[in-house]
């Protein structure tokens, strides 16, 4: 407990992780602005795009969310980097030597937090809804339960593979920047039949079972994918990402 | 001198190598620092002493050798030793955007102690003043002042410090140095690395000196320190350095005081009076610790 409170107080006391959630903020108004707003206001201009319904956009947003991949893997990598790159890191070893907690006690902190804006961001996304989206109903208290424990288990898969892409390169930028570019192929990958098979984009949708209608479901794979498959996908990648965590620690001197 | 000998040691180290590729930056060093004493660690730059401090503490994997720390060995129990051991290797490992309070939170938090001694230790490294500042506001001084302080959180056994007065100005070099000696006076061990021979000559009972990864000498800086070395006044130092150097007895010529490389004041008054020279003041000399160094490991400067 004690390693998970330092985590936690070294994540709440810096301005980084709030500035983290106004960009998701940010992001998350435009993308309701576009989708649930523009076809609204201007449906000539918006074309094909889909106005969301209620209750479907409720759960919309929140695969909205599980899509913002970006959150948990730059905050894996800018929270373990910025210890890697000091003697941060090493201090905290001597402290307590016990590499595996420490890579445990970040990586539960750091889901917590990838899941705590993912989470704000959905309530925010459903009061936009609430007000502008056509339609009537709201999900049930097990739907929204649900998309509150899968954006945890997306967050999971993602903050591990961004605390492995820093372990592994041990600095910040270059982290960033592969593992973004990772996100960003490994989505495009996820067109292709074979790959949607075993990837972790197409897992996200798959685990909320649900599409955004009209073109958009082109570039959304993954519909297909059961609960059971989606979640082993998933739990595949946490795996790879806890692995290449602990070796790329482990390889090189603290 | 405050410590015993039949204490077991802090430190024992024996045949340590470590080689990073091609380099070999500790060549089969052996030493042990005793309980209860403030040691100096003494090298050049790139003898090996970083290297030593963290393999002490794990932080490196050893290519050979033993390591011992509190009776523990290193690697295998490290957990118990990390417990027991305060540090401060190369820069402090602070979190600078945190302030100096929250930093010892997070100390305490890492070494899974309570909060109550935090307060306590910032006033024992004098930042009381400045605990709610953060740490990228705080000067050097100050920032190893909180290093310290976070080191000794645990109430250690043994404290390593890798550099800990590099950068501080002489006030915060005295500062620090008072606050280690208070702590060795409560019995811990206090391990101190550096290059800079006055630090440790201003603060070491036991001294390990080492280059090119190996050990040069050891032991307590008394005895480094009395060593075979005696003051002659002449009228003619010039003529006496040469008389004494015909006699195989090296001589410095310091602003008309010899320091002569020979102990026995007898026989150098024999040689000289051979030559008609006739010292007006013969006295053991007290070498520098860098007179010491320098003549151990024949570098003035890497």
């Amino acid at each position: 407990m004690s390693l998970l409170h330092a985590e936690y107080l070294k994540l709440s006391r810096r301005r980084f992780y709030p500035v983290m959630i106004l960009i998701l903020g940010v992001l998350t108004g435009l993308t309701a602005l576009f989708l649930l707003v523009f076809g609204q206001i201007a449906p000539d201009l918006a074309g094909d795009v889909p106005v969301l319904e209620k209750p479907g956009a409720y759960t919309a947003g929140a695969q909205q969310m599980a899509g913002q991949t970006w959150f948990a893997l730059i905050l894996a990598v800018v929270l373990l980097g910025g210890e890697l790159s000091t003697t941060a890191w090493a201090t905290s070893l001597t402290r307590d030597a016990r590499k595996t907690a420490h890579i445990g006690s970040r990586l539960t902190i750091f889901v917590l937090a990838a899941w705590a804006a993912m989470v704000l961001a959905t309530a925010g996304w459903a009061l936009i809804v609430l007000f502008v989206s056509p339609g009537d109903g709201t999900p049930s208290l097990a739907d929204w339960l649900g998309m509150v424990w899968r954006l945890g288990l997306i967050q999971l898969a993602w903050v591990a593979l961004g605390m492995g892409g820093i372990a592994m390169l041990r600095s910040v930028g270059p982290a960033i920047g592969a593992v973004i570019a990772f996100s960003f192929i490994e989505g495009i990958l996820a067109l292709w039949g074979p790959y949607e098979n075993v990837s972790l984009t197409a897992a996200s949708t798959g685990l909320f079972d649900i599409g955004v209608g009209g073109f958009m479901d082109t570039f959304i794979p993954g519909g297909d994918l059961g609960l059971a498959h989606s979640v082993t996908i998933i739990a595949g990648w946490t795996v790879l990402g806890i692995v290449l965590t602990w070796w790329g620690l482990q390889r090189r001197d603290a | 001198m405050p410590f015993d000998a039949a204490d077991s040691p802090a430190i024992v180290v024996e045949g340590l190598v470590k080689d990073y590729k091609k380099i070999r930056a500790v060549d089969g060093l052996d030493f042990a620092i005793p309980t209860g004493v403030i040691a100096g660690f003494l090298g050049p730059n790139g003898a090996g002493k970083t290297t030593t401090f963290r393999a002490l503490l794990g932080l490196t994997r050893i290519t050979e050798g033993r390591i011992e720390v509190l009776g523990h060995p290193v690697p295998t129990e490290l957990q118990a030793v990390t417990k027991q051991v305060g540090a401060i290797v190369e820069e402090p490992g602070l979190l600078k955007s945190l302030s100096g309070r929250i930093n010892l939170r997070v100390a305490a938090d890492t070494l899974g102690f309570g909060h109550e001694r935090i307060e306590e230790m910032l006033d024992f490294v004098g930042l009381s003043d400045h605990a709610n500042r953060k740490v990228d506001e705080y000067s050097k001084g100050m920032r190893q002042r909180l290093a310290l302080a976070a080191a000794m959180l645990g109430e250690p056994r043994l404290l390593l410090l890798d550099e800990p007065l590099d950068g501080l100005d002489p006030a915060g070099q005295r500062a620090f140095r008072s606050r280690l000696r208070d702590l060795a006076d409560t019995g811990a061990t206090v391990v101190v690395s550096s290059h800079d021979l006055a630090d440790i000559e201003a603060l070491a009972d036991y001294v390990v000196v080492i280059d090119h990864g190996r050990l040069v000498a050891q032991g307590t800086l008394e005895s480094l320190l009395d060593g075979g070395a005696t003051t002659v006044v002449v009228s003619d130092p010039a003529r006496a350095v040469a008389v004494l150097a015909s006699s195989g007895i090296s001589a410095v010529d310091n602003v008309g005081r010899l320091m002569v490389s020979e102990e026995d004041g007898s026989r150098i008054i024999q040689v000289l009076g051979q030559a008609g020279i006739y010292p007006s003041e013969v006295t053991p000399a007290r070498s520098t610790l860098e007179a010491v160094f320098l003549g151990m490991t024949g570098t003035e400067e890497r």
